[in-house]
């Protein structure tokens, strides 16, 4: 470099590079120069793309607080509990809604959460090569099929075939049983929160499954051929070692199959019933917060109705915020207790 | 099988000390088969209870694949077969019928990097033993800790059982794996390039490791590194290409070595 100082950034780029003559030095410090505007604009618009995230998410809260004022000054903390959700005398109460949403979801995730491991275990760890996308591709299909086609295919097949002929034989397999006896009571309507929640379960299926495989499939083969060079069997591979290295992706999968359910409203509310209240029986009709507001944004004449509708959306917004708070919560401790 | 044109091993032919020798895994004809391509051609070999046999020679000469054949690990995958015979003590491991966790009980593996299993130190030993042994705690907490002195890692952790198996170096990960495999009591050790992820101290405290252990195990090990091969081995064989090329008491191999090839190799003219 014989000329340093004079181009500070084409010396740093070519240090001991040999010799260039000064004009390809000027050629290069523009092209550098052009390097960096892109370098600078590719930095603005991420971030700009990063923040939008940010306003998008301040402007929905602050609507929906906006819009649920009304409802929070009339009802104040009551409307929490209330079960009354009258028109008529514009009395009305979330608790309904908030059950109907997380014992539905609830029902749900007991039944996708183990079927979905399953499914994505035998894929990662037993199918044989050619049944493997089969299976996977089924398993996508499943997630693509529109929620209004699980709301008329539950509706129309399902919940007919519910009630003639699991819940008959529900009831009177748990009719001597305590408190399963309450669980499984009342007559067999074929809708109610357990057809939603069987419905929710079969849609969240694929999520939890294709998130699981992913992950199991990024284990890495060294650390499962140690377990098996232990003598450990397939099962023990997996409940050892495969579930215990994956828990964060697999919770992961968990929590966006449960955002799903928590929110699914247009199978949910050809199936449930629609019923604004809470019974003891998972075989009645009754309601989620999401079909609630499906059904009645129409009519809901008066501000004070529609403002407690969109409160209702407010506490479908937190009590999804406290599932992923939790979440995280405890996947600290899942970490804790394996020690750090 | 007849046509092979390498030197066959000389340890049976000549004997040295060989009189006191026992033949823990005797390997007949074993061709190995990725799919339709030939890894392993027709080989022969013995490994000698209480001694450490290594296996050297280029990337890709079969080497590894030998090894996990010793605890049928290829049997985790399709279109993996392996023909012909090994026997452990006077066990078929290649039998259909062979029970593969209890094989594999009996014939340890640790392998090229550290893998500790997700969960704490303690429970990374005790995992294994739980598999085999119905124990109360007592005496859970005493193999625990025999295996980790016999890793020569317990003056390390011992105060740390609880914290989780990645949170050590990876020296100490690799002796825990050590400790893990130890821990189950098995026959057979067989060490996959243990060493190649690891810096020169850790090395050295592996190197040390095995010839410990060597005196109560049958050991195997895989290694690029032919200083390593000289120090820690009893027997060495080297492998090209898929095929055994010599097999001797390692200090002759390295002094002597009766093939081309072998002595090509060894001083460092390819590989």
């Amino acid at each position: 470099m014989n000329s340093s100082g004079e181009r500070p950034v084409v010396d740093v780029a070519f240090q001991g590079g040999g010799a260039i003559s000064a004009a390809e030095k000027g050629d290069r410090a523009k092209i550098l120069k052009r390097l960096r505007f892109g370098d600078n604009a590719f930095r603005h618009v991420t971030r700009a793309a990063a923040i939008a995230v940010l306003i998008i998410l301040s402007g929905i809260i602050f609507s929906l607080v906006y819009g649920a004022m009304p409802a929070m000054q009339k009802f104040g903390i009551t409307f929490l509990f209330d079960e009354s959700w009258n028109p008529v005398t514009e009395r009305f109460g979330a608790i309904a809604p908030i059950y109907g949403t997380v014992l539905t979801s609830l029902i749900a995730m007991l039944i996708a959460v183990p079927i979905g491991l399953f499914i994505a275990l035998f894929l990662t760890e037993l199918c044989p090569m050619w049944l493997r996308r089969p299976i996977g591709i089924a398993v996508e299909l499943l997630a693509g099929i529109p929620s209004i086609i699980y709301g008329i295919w539950g509706l129309f097949v399902f919940a007919p075939f519910l009630q003639q002929h699991v819940q008959p034989f529900l009831i009177s397999l748990f009719g001597n049983v305590p408190v399963l006896s309450n669980l499984f009571a009342g007559p067999p309507y074929g809708i109610g929160i357990l057809t939603a929640g069987l419905i929710l379960a079969i849609m969240v299926l694929p999520f939890i499954t294709s998130i699981s495989r992913d992950v199991f499939e990024a284990v890495p083969p060294m650390l499962k051929e140690s377990a098996y060079g232990l003598g450990c069997t397939t099962w023990e591979v997996a409940r050892y070692v495969v579930l215990p290295f994956t828990r964060v992706g697999v919770i992961g999968g968990v929590m966006l199959a449960l955002g799903r359910a928590l929110g699914e409203t247009m199978a949910v509310t050809f199936v449930i019933g629609n019923a604004h209240r809470i019974s003891g029986s998972i075989l009645a009709p009754g309601t989620t917060i999401s079909a609630t507001i499906a059904n009645e944004f129409t009519e809901a004449v008066g501000d004070i109705y529609t403002s407690s509708l969109i409160l209702l959306g407010l506490i479908l917004f937190v009590i999804t915020f406290i599932v992923l708070a939790f979440a995280r919560l405890m996947l600290m401790r899942l970490n804790a207790r394996l020690g750090k | 099988m007849s046509t092979a044109n390498y030197t066959v091993p000389t340890v049976a032919a000549n004997p040295g000390n060989a009189d006191n020798l026992v033949e823990k895994i005797t390997v007949k004809n074993l061709d190995f088969y990725y799919g339709d391509n030939r890894a392993l051609k027709n080989i022969n070999v013995s490994l000698y209870h209480g001694r450490v046999t290594a296996f050297i020679g280029p990337s890709g000469c079969g080497k590894s694949t030998l090894l996990r054949v010793l605890n049928r690990m290829y049997d985790l995958y399709p279109n993996q077969r392996a023909t012909g015979t090994v026997r452990l003590d006077n066990d078929d491991i290649l039998a259909p019928s062979q029970d593969l966790n209890l094989l594999r009980a009996k014939v340890g593996m640790v392998f090229q990097k550290p893998t500790p299993f997700p969960m704490t130190i303690y429970e990374n030993i005790a995992f294994g033993i739980r598999l085999y042994e119905k124990l109360s705690k007592p005496d859970l907490d005493n193999r625990v800790q025999q295996a980790l002195q016999r890793a020569a890692l317990w003056n390390e952790v011992k105060d740390k059982l609880d914290a989780n198996g990645l949170s050590l170096s990876g020296g100490q990960q690799q002796r825990l794996c050590i400790a893990r495999t130890v821990a189950v009591r098995p026959e057979v050790i067989l060490f996959d390039e243990p060493c190649s992820a690891l810096d020169p101290i850790s090395t050295a405290k592996i190197e040390e490791l095995i010839d410990e252990l060597k005196e109560d195990y049958t050991i195997a090990i895989v290694t690029h590194n032919m200083q390593q091969a000289a120090r820690v081995s009893d027997f060495t064989a080297f492998m090209y290409l898929g095929e055994l090329v010599e097999y001797g008491e390692t200090t002759r191999m390295f002094t002597s070595p009766s093939d081309r090839r072998t002595q090509d190799y060894i001083t460092g003219r390819f590989g």
